[in-house]
């Protein structure tokens, strides 16, 4: 199976005050397609970071990142917008919705944004998979925090995106509502044959992902299904490239 | 292209459904409204007052000739659309049945006046009204003290040189009378039809010819320039009401500087708003622009949806700002309608088109940098909340938004230096505010030490935002200085032209009062308790020679009215007066006045200012006049400058009394006799039959209307000016509330009580109230000296009760706006808030 991400020795370094300070140490790894892979860590240890160079948000210091064979360190920031709005989609802990636009407007956004026909029609489509149909021109401060997340998620699927992106999904949400949440999210996930990248410090949601990798103060290690930890040898696998 | 549109579309008509648009389109339309209304009510007021101003010449400009005027120029103004009208002037004796009296003839043709009206009265010395038309052939309409003169009445007849004509008329006033204290003959108003059979006019007389005009100014400037190369200096004088120097042209063309600068602070006040709004609109859109780079928009996408939103916001603003802005100036003019005359039913295009460039390039201006910050939003800002746009540097929101003020205060006022001192003090402002700001917020930071109480939170507050403080405090600042600049000026104007004709104002002069007679008038006065001035001697002379060389130039007007009758008045004859006191409302500017004169030394002359500079008359020189067969020579010590406004006599030429002791004079005076009282006045002045008794409540109605009219719609553009800046103020103090939205979530979600962060907003706010006050008044000082000094040819002079005013109304109404805007948001509850922050 071919890799949907590949990450060598990225890291990154920001400028502070205090002078310059590196917050991800050198990381290497992959992810096929239609993979699922939960980043786990605490809050400051980098995911968050981590989650914004793989989607093409943010630029690496140093290190090489491919999403779908393309090279997202050599793009500028027109270019990974292309890419972004061709092949990823995203769902953030604060559902990130336009607040002047109604649910359905809001789903529809990246279908018109990437010149994609029959923009509401998708949106009608999907709106009713996600059990919203009702709600279509409702506001978003109009929604619930569950169904705004539900909107967000059909507003990552209608451009059928190769990758999707998710930082902390349920993390805004109570115990009820995150359960259908992470159903849905599974279920459209499967559907589309998705790669998921999942950003969350909430080790239950991380489980029902098949891989987890672990964030520790800007380090990575991977825990692999029979929750024996294993070093992602970031040395090696910079010999084996 | 399509889908961006439908997309820019569709976020506008939802962000204006929300409301989320009300701030800047209310900028937008407040620019516009302002503008429109300021500018379209002073054009139209303008008209009006020009208007009014042409009645004193009859016409919208006069050619004055001393020879008769070339038919041909007549022709050639008819044939350009121009109105035209005649006169012929001279002065001759007149004789009744048994008596005769020097009279100013004034033949006209039957277009005249072309502007104002011929006033007639039922009985000699009666109040006169209006009449339509003029005298017909044959006839001759005479002043009341020529019915006393001639010992006529209506229906006799009288002889004007060799033709006999009927009196038919008691003549009021003729618009263009000319207003001259000294040796006004009575007017008789004839034909022009007759002139030639009275063979008054023939060589050697001397004779004033007048020519007038009117049309639409464009008009009749072509025409004069058509007519300038024919015209010549020595025999033909133009005159335009711009040039008018009168009373009431002075106040017409303060005023009108008076609007302009109001407009400009408008344009400015209205720059501000939007300057404010448009930043705000750009912070709010920060998310959204995030979201959609996220999403795979790109930075072109991202440009043309929002330069389009702004288009829309734009146009929308504009639209309804004009609509506004008319209903506006509408009103007010039918509100005023009874008192000012303004011709409703005349369109300026100008101002429609200033407003329309106004809102337009405010918006474009002002939104330029906000814009552009916005396009830099990165796109991380999805996943962190703190990162802000990229773009910091403001060298281009300064440059943009300071080029469009200039530009606009420039392309309205279309006067460098009104822009320029505006602009400058604008500048001196902002740097001295900043200065300031960072000045107190380090004394903040001494004092803000301690424990958290609502004083301590307000100055952390001030402290933690230094940049945007200072730029909120310039705002504030700016703001309250135009509208005191605009509150200031208008007192201080408005004070001035009251001053200028305060109640008992003398309404009466007289003239050629003997040695004899003035013992007599006094006591006339005195037992009918009428109020009188000063009687100033007076004794004609020919000024004939400066340092013994003979002079050509003629010295005629000695009063009110300079320059008016300028060339046809009296020739070389000259009014001397003499006097060792000052008269009030004159100043030395040169030299010594003459109480410092000593038995010895040659007589003295104290010259008037401006005649001085025309003349060519310095200190020292010698003046040599003519009285009767003697010869006077005086030396120069000193020059005056005259206040031309005041109603009383004003003179050329002061004498020290030593020069004049071997002649006699007559004397003039004025004095007040009230309305009610006006049908007396033939009783009073029976005795006095030589007298020369000249009305001059016309005169002084007609400046009090102007000047009522004029302070009226002064009044009215600073209540317009003030509800702008308060609506500035406020969309101000609204766009600090969201900066403000989190801090008090938070403050609020750790159990704040909402005493504490309302007063801390509040004393917040009223300390930048008081600062941006007392900076106000202290720019507000300086622009106006420069104002005062440079544009308005005022007396400056320092008001000192503002700097107390200012910072107290600055902090009253900042205070309580902020505490308004707060109570809003403490109204919602703190999940709200805490919702309205994600």
């Amino acid at each position: 199976m071919q890799n949907m991400i590949e990450t060598k020795s990225i890291t990154k370094t920001v400028n502070t005050s205090e002078g310059s300070l590196q917050i991800l140490q050198p990381i290497s790894f992959e992810v096929k397609a239609g993979e699922s892979i939960a980043i786990v860590g605490a809050s400051g240890s980098g995911k968050s970071t981590l989650l914004g160079l793989l989607a093409g948000l943010d630029e690496v210091s140093t290190g090489e990142i491919y999403l779908d064979g393309q090279g997202l360190h050599t793009m500028d920031e027109e270019q990974r917008a292309q890419l972004r709005g061709d092949k990823v989609g995203f769902i953030f802990q604060s559902f990130m919705l336009v607040q002047s636009l109604t649910a359905l407007e809001n789903i529809m956004l990246p279908a018109e944004i990437n010149g994609l026909d029959k923009p509401k029609q998708r949106a009608l489509e999907i709106l009713e998979q996600v059990g919203l149909g009702h709600r279509a021109h409702h506001y978003p401060n109009q929604l619930s925090g569950g169904e705004q997340q539900r909107v967000a998620i059909a507003r990552a699927f209608i451009t059928q995106p190769k990758i999707l992106f998710a930082d902390e999904p349920t993390g805004n949400l109570d115990a009820a509502n995150s359960d259908k949440i992470e159903a849905l999210l599974f279920d459209l996930n499967q559907q589309n044959k998705t790669t998921l990248v999942l950003v969350t410090h909430d080790n239950e949601l991380a489980a029902k992902c098949q891989r987890q990798l672990n964030m520790h103060a800007g380090e990575l290690t991977e825990t692999t299904v029979d929750s024996v930890t294993t070093t992602v040898d970031v040395e090696s696998q910079r010999e084996a490239s | 292209m399509n889908t961006t549109f439908n997309l820019a579309w569709r976020l506008f008509r939802h962000e204006a459904r929300r409301g989320e648009l009300t701030i800047i389109l209310l900028a937008i339309v407040l620019s516009v409204a302002a503008v429109l209304s300021l500018s379209l009510f002073s054009e139209r007021l303008q008209q009006a007052l020009t208007d009014r101003s042409a009645e004193f010449i009859a016409a919208d400009r006069r050619l004055n000739s001393r020879t008769p005027v070339d038919e041909q120029w007549l022709v050639e103004a008819q044939k350009l659309g121009l109105q035209t009208a005649e006169q012929v002037s001279t002065r001759s004796m007149v004789f009744g049945e048994n008596e005769m009296a020097l009279a100013d003839l004034r033949a006209v043709n039957d277009q005249y006046p072309l502007k104002g009206a011929i006033t007639i009265a039922p009985e000699p010395f009666a109040p006169a009204a209006d009449i339509d038309g003029t005298v017909p052939p044959g006839e001759v309409w005479i002043d009341s003290r020529l019915f006393q003169l001639l010992d006529v009445s209506i229906g006799d007849t009288i002889y004007v040189g060799d033709a006999e004509l009927t009196v038919t008329q008691v003549l009021g006033e003729i618009p263009d009378a000319g207003f001259s204290v000294f040796n006004t003959d009575p007017i008789v108003l004839m034909s022009m039809a007759d002139i030639a059979a009275t063979n008054v006019t023939g060589p050697g007389s001397r004779v004033n010819y007048k020519a007038y005009f009117t049309g639409d100014a464009s008009t009749l400037d072509d025409y004069y320039d058509w007519l300038r190369p024919q015209l010549d200096d020595e025999i033909h004088y133009w005159m335009s009401i711009e040039a008018d120097e009168s009373a009431v042209g002075q106040a017409v063309s303060r005023a009108e500087r008076y609007f302009l600068l109001a407009s400009l602070l408008a344009i400015v006040l209205a720059a501000v708003s939007i300057a404010v709004a448009a930043q705000r609109y750009s912070q709010r859109h920060f998310d959204p622009v995030a979201i959609m780079k996220t999403i795979g928009a790109s930075k072109q996408q991202i440009q043309r949806v929002y330069i389009l939103q702004i288009s829309f916001i734009t146009i929308l603003g504009i639209l309804i700002g004009s609509v506004l802005g008319i209903a506006i100036q509408q009103v007010v003019v039918t509100a005023l309608g009874d008192s000012v005359e303004v011709s409703l039913d005349v369109w300026h295009w100008r101002p429609l088109l200033i407003a329309l460039f106004t809102g337009s390039l405010c918006a474009l201006m002002f939104s330029l940098y906000p814009l552009m910050q916005l396009f830099s939003v990165p796109p991380l800002r999805v996943l962190r909340k703190d990162i802000d746009a990229s773009l910091s540097s403001r060298t281009i929101q300064f440059a943009a938004a300071g080029s469009a003020i200039f530009l606009l205060m420039w392309a309205y006022s279309r006067d460098l230096t009104i822009s320029a001192i505006l602009f400058a003090s604008g500048i001196v402002l902002v740097v001295g505010l900043l200065a300031v700001t960072y000045g107190l917020i380090a004394v903040g930071r001494k004092l803000g030490g301690g424990a958290m109480g609502p004083w301590q939170l307000a100055w952390a507050r001030i402290r933690r935002r230094a940049m945007d403080n200072s730029v909120q405090l310039i705002s504030f600042s700016i703001t309250i200085m135009l509208l005191l600049v605009v509150l200031v000026m208008r007192n201080d104007m408005i004070a001035q032209w009251r001053a200028q004709l305060p109640e008992g104002t003398p309404n009466y002069f007289v003239s050629n009062v003997t040695e004899a007679q003035r013992p007599a008038l006094v006591e006339q006065f005195e037992t009918n308790n009428i109020r009188y001035d000063e009687f100033f001697p007076v004794v004609r002379g020919r000024f004939v020679a400066i340092n013994d060389e003979r002079i050509r130039t003629e010295v005629t007007k000695e009063d009110e009215e300079p320059a008016q009758e300028g060339r046809d008045g009296l020739g070389r004859e000259a009014n001397l007066t003499w006097d060792t006191e000052l008269q009030t409302e004159n100043r030395i500017v040169e030299g010594r006045w003459l109480d410092q004169w000593q038995p010895g030394m040659p007589h003295e002359v104290s010259v008037e200012a401006e005649v001085a500079e025309r003349l060519n008359i310095k200190l020292g020189d010698i003046l040599t006049f003519n009285i009767g067969s003697e010869i006077v020579r005086v030396v120069v010590t000193s020059l005056r400058e005259v206040n031309w406004q005041t109603m009383q006599p004003n003179f050329f030429f002061v004498l020290h009394p030593a020069a004049m002791e071997n002649f006699a004079a007559t004397y003039i005076t004025s004095f007040h006799l009230d309305q009610s009282r006006k049908s007396e006045i033939t009783r009073l002045m029976l005795p006095f039959a030589s007298v020369t008794l000249f009305d001059v409540d016309a005169r002084i109605n007609q400046l009090r209307d102007v000047v009522d009219q004029v302070s009226l719609a002064v009044e009215f553009i600073l209540i317009l000016v003030l509800a702008a800046g308060s609506l500035v103020l406020i969309a101000q103090v609204q766009a600090s509330m969201d900066e403000r939205q989190q801090e008090l979530a938070i403050l609020r979600t750790l159990g704040a009580k909402g005493r504490l962060i309302r007063l801390s907003v509040v004393f917040e706010f009223l300390i930048i109230g008081i600062v941006a006050g007392f900076m106000a008044a202290l720019a507000n000082e300086f622009s106006l000296w420069l104002l005062q000094s440079q544009v308005f040819q005022m007396e400056a002079s320092i008001h000192w009760e503002y700097w107390a005013v200012a910072p107290l109304a600055g902090a009253i109404v900042v205070g309580i706006l902020g505490a308004l805007g707060c109570w809003r948001l403490l109204a919602l509850n703190t999940s709200t808030l805490l919702r309205k922050m994600v």
